[in-house]
Formats: C-alpha cells, sequence, structure tokens
C-alpha cells in the first residue's frame, strides 16, 4: 500500500533551523524579542536578503511572524526559501536518526526532491 | 525497494508519498516524518494501494 501525504512545514527544531540558515548562508537565528509593526514578538529571528526587519520563528506554535509591508519591505521568495529549507533539512535529520540514506535532488521548478530509503522492519 | 519520497515546492509546501510497501506499514513508515514536518493538510492512497490489495486477495483465494 501506498499513499501520498500534502503538509504544511511548521518550524519548530531549533537545530534543523540552524542548519538550513547555514545552507542558505544566513546569520544564525537568535532568540530576542523584535517589534513589528504595532506588536512585539517573540522567538528566533532570521535576517532575510534585503528585508527591513527580521522574520521571527516562534518555535513552540511553529508559526512564522513577519511584516514585510506587503513585498514592499521584503520578497517573500526569501521567506519561502528558508521554509523550504528547513523542511528539506528537517526530512534530513529525522531520516538519519532512523539509520536511513537519503538523496536529495533539485528539480527543474525549483522545488527539492528527497528520496528516502527505508531499511529494516519499515 | 521501499521508499519515502518528498518533494518540498519552493513554498515550502511538502508531498511526501510512500512507495513499495506493503499493508498498512506505508504509514506506520511515514508516521515519524510526517508527525515531525507540520500539519498535515491532505492524504490520498495512490492506484497502488487498490493492486496491492486486490492482488493480496487474489493469492489468498489461490491458497483456498
Amino acid at each position: 500500500m501506498s499513499h501520498t501525504v500534502q503538509i504544511k512545514t511548521e518550524i519548530r527544531d531549533l537545530v534543523a533551523l540552524r542548519q538550513a540558515c547555514q545552507r542558505l548562508s544566513l546569520n544564525a537565528p537568535v532568540l530576542e524579542t523584535v517589534r513589528l509593526f504595532s506588536t512585539e514578538v517573540k522567538g528566533h529571528a532570521i535576517g532575510l536578503p534585503n528585508w527591513r526587519y527580521p522574520v521571527v520563528c516562534d518555535l513552540p506554535s511553529g508559526e512564522i511572524h513577519f511584516d514585510n509591508y506587503e513585498g514592499r519591505w521584503g520578497d517573500a521568495k526569501e521567506m519561502n526559501r528558508l521554509v523550504q529549507m528547513y523542511g528539506v533539512t528537517k526530512a534530513v535529520l529525522e531520516a538519519r536518526t532512523k539509520g536511513y540514506t537519503t538523496t536529495e535532488q533539485s528539480l527543474p521548478d525549483g522545488s527539492i526532491k528527497l528520496t528516502i530509503q527505508v531499511g529494516g522492519q519499515y | 525497494m521501499k521508499t519515502i519520497e518528498i518533494i518540498v515546492s519552493p513554498t515550502g509546501q511538502l508531498r511526501l508519498e510512500t512507495r513499495g510497501f506493503q499493508g498498512t506499514e506505508c504509514r506506520e513508515a511515514s508516521r515519524f516524518l510526517e508527525a515531525a514536518l507540520g500539519q498535515q493538510t491532505s492524504e490520498t492512497l495512490t492506484a497502488e494501494f487498490h493492486v496491492t490489495e486486490i492482488t493480496q486477495q487474489n493469492q489468498i483465494e489461490q491458497k483456498e
């Protein structure tokens, strides 16, 4: 039996987030309180290329807080790239803890394909 | 070969697909990833699921 699952990525793991930042040549996330528009948010802040304010990852909820003023203060593509790289990194880390082998491949549409070879019982 | 294929789109959406598993073990095999990666938004059983089920049924009937 096979099945397909769609998942909305939630950033909850600091180790994977640090590695994702490293792979994208971003500075490591810093735990701090950031003022975004009229609210203050606490979490792991990351500065993205050409973004006026950092994005703040709230790890307990998996949410990302940001203010890019509908694209004028930062291109959403940069944030999406971070979420994508986090997803890939987290999946690789999880697979490795099970002792599975992973191979990564970039696809023409910008997606990243990860193949996990499952050994053992499953 | 048993594999789990994950495609992460440029927007960070994840599509996870299991291949080559028997019975319900595909769900077991990918559960650790699904739980770790985020919120599941949909699940579909692939054509292979039905083929496998029918094949298993035929095998049982033949044995009888």
